[in-house]
């Protein structure tokens, strides 16, 4: 199914055919604007979680200047792709396959094949589009968020000023960590995309089936992110 | 002339046959009703003639030609050519009905300029009656209005042949007549092919210029609705038998 969903992207952005207009922008609010406020929310939070972890730890070597190193490289490169793509999953995923195993039930499906039209395309492209252009953003702000929350852990913790913090931050990170977290994150998105549309255009013709296919799409989603996440680790370290 | 001819078609969901060796014709400009008990196969049958589910066995020809489910090519020219109704009317919900009457125009002619589309709307919508409810959503259509907006988009591309599927359940018996009206109008102005899946013997008797009735697994009758009452099939008896005590009741 990636497969095909690549081929009609690329059949739609140069015939621009075959998906409703308007379409893309609706999925583009949903997963960015109706998202954003949770990712940035537990970023943060994760970032003052990992802050403090660690801040006990560094003290006992007297590295306490190096929890700025610490939490932009694993949030720019780690945790804000790995926590986005799981809360894409529970948000975004769910939500993908519980529309489109619905559409299926209701045979709105059918009818969009019965009208000529590819369901695959007709539905799945404006989803894969938004996807691909509300990450970045999403990346942006989870990164920001999570920063955030190192920042204040250090103050609070080791009095230590946010400029220090950020200037810290810097000499060890660079745009490729976030180049690199971004790039991971539209891959899981895409996977989430894919998968969760993939659940709910083959459930069976049973209400009780929505159910059930919504829950195991993101287990299918969570299972693909890590996995993925697994092989970008071998391959960038 | 028939539009749709099978020959030995079985029909059914993975290994399971629902409907083995079935051959009839479906004349152009008729009404064709498939009657059965529920269950029987008649809407499984009805997915394979409109191209959804492939067939186990056997073939048949729409508008003369072979319908071949291997072929994209071969598919897509039965869509161009059929509109069907579904059993819940099957309207997109994200959309109004003005707009789920549009897209198949929107889609297949991209490039129409927007005041046509919005004739062609407008004429479907007034064929069905529903002119004044296009800015409404699926949801806060009745069940009978669904269906009249899903007819509807049905239309709008003016098909050879429209599928019906149970276009009465879940309707009462005044909302249910007065689409039956519908439906024979649509064959009597604009001479369509109508292919009518119903248990709902009164609908059959009201519209039915031609009757396929499977049941078993096989077709029991296949013929004109007038030869049915004749018909010294068992089955056919018992079903229409049934009908009349409930009637005398």
């Amino acid at each position: 199914m990636f497969g095909d969903e690549v081929y009609h992207l690329g059949v739609y952005l140069r015939k621009r055919r075959g998906v409703y207009p308007g379409e893309t922008w609706n999925q583009m609010f949903f997963m960015g604007y109706r998202s954003y406020p949770i990712v940035c929310l537990l970023l943060f939070l994760v970032g003052v979680t990992i802050s403090i972890t660690s801040a006990e730890q560094l003290r006992m070597f007297g590295a306490e200047v190096y929890i700025a190193d610490l939490v932009g490289y694993a949030m720019l490169r780690e945790l804000v792709p790995l926590m986005t793509g799981v809360i894409l999953a529970g948000k975004v995923g769910a939500a993908i396959t519980a529309e489109l195993a619905s559409m299926t039930v209701l045979e709105e499906v059918d009818a969009l094949r019965t009208m000529g039209l590819v369901p695959e395309k007709f539905l799945m492209v404006p989803r894969l589009l938004a996807i691909t252009l509300v990450v970045p953003l999403l990346v942006a702000m989870a990164d920001v968020a999570g920063i955030l929350g190192g920042i204040v852990v250090a103050r609070v913790t080791f009095g230590m000023l946010p400029s220090a913090f950020l200037g810290q931050m810097v000499n060890s990170v660079d745009w490729t960590d976030f180049a690199w977290g971004l790039v991971k994150t539209v891959v899981f998105g895409w996977a989430i995309v894919v998968g969760s549309g993939f659940k709910g255009l083959t459930v069976g013709r049973s209400a009780e089936e929505v159910g059930r296919a919504t829950t195991e799409s993101v287990v299918l989603s969570i299972t693909m992110i890590i996995i993925i996440d697994c092989i970008f680790a071998f391959v960038l370290y | 002339m028939d539009i749709i001819g099978a020959r030995s078609l079985t029909v059914g969901y993975g290994r399971t046959e629902v409907l083995r060796d079935l051959s009839f014709a479906i004349p152009e400009g008729r009404i064709t009703v498939v009657l059965g008990v529920s269950g029987s196969g008649k809407s499984t049958l009805l997915k394979t003639l409109a191209g959804l589910l492939p067939p186990l066995g056997g073939a048949f020809d729409f508008a003369g030609a072979p319908v071949d489910y291997g072929s994209e090519a071969s598919l897509r020219r039965l869509y161009d050519r059929i509109g069907v109704l579904y059993q819940g009317g099957a309207l997109l919900n994200g959309l109004s009905l003005f707009e789920n009457v549009a897209l198949p125009v929107r889609m297949h002619y991209p490039d129409l300029p927007e005041d046509i589309v919005r004739d062609m709307v407008q004429a479907g919508l007034a064929q069905v009656e529903m002119a004044e409810a296009a800015a409404k959503y699926p949801a806060e259509l009745s069940g009978g209005m669904r269906k009249r907006g899903a007819l509807a988009r049905a239309l709008v591309l003016d098909p050879a042949v429209v599928f019906c599927d149970e276009p009465s359940s879940g309707l009462d018996p005044i909302t249910s007549s007065l689409l039956d009206d519908l439906l024979l109008r649509l064959k009597t102005t604009f001479g369509m092919t109508l292919v009518v899946v119903t248990h709902e013997l009164r609908s059959i008797e009201r519209i039915a210029d031609e009757v396929l009735v499977i049941d078993g697994g096989g077709l029991r009758f296949s013929g004109g609705a007038d030869r049915l009452a004749a018909s010294d099939d068992a089955f056919v008896r018992t079903f229409f038998l049934k009908r009349d005590s409930h009637d005398d009741a």
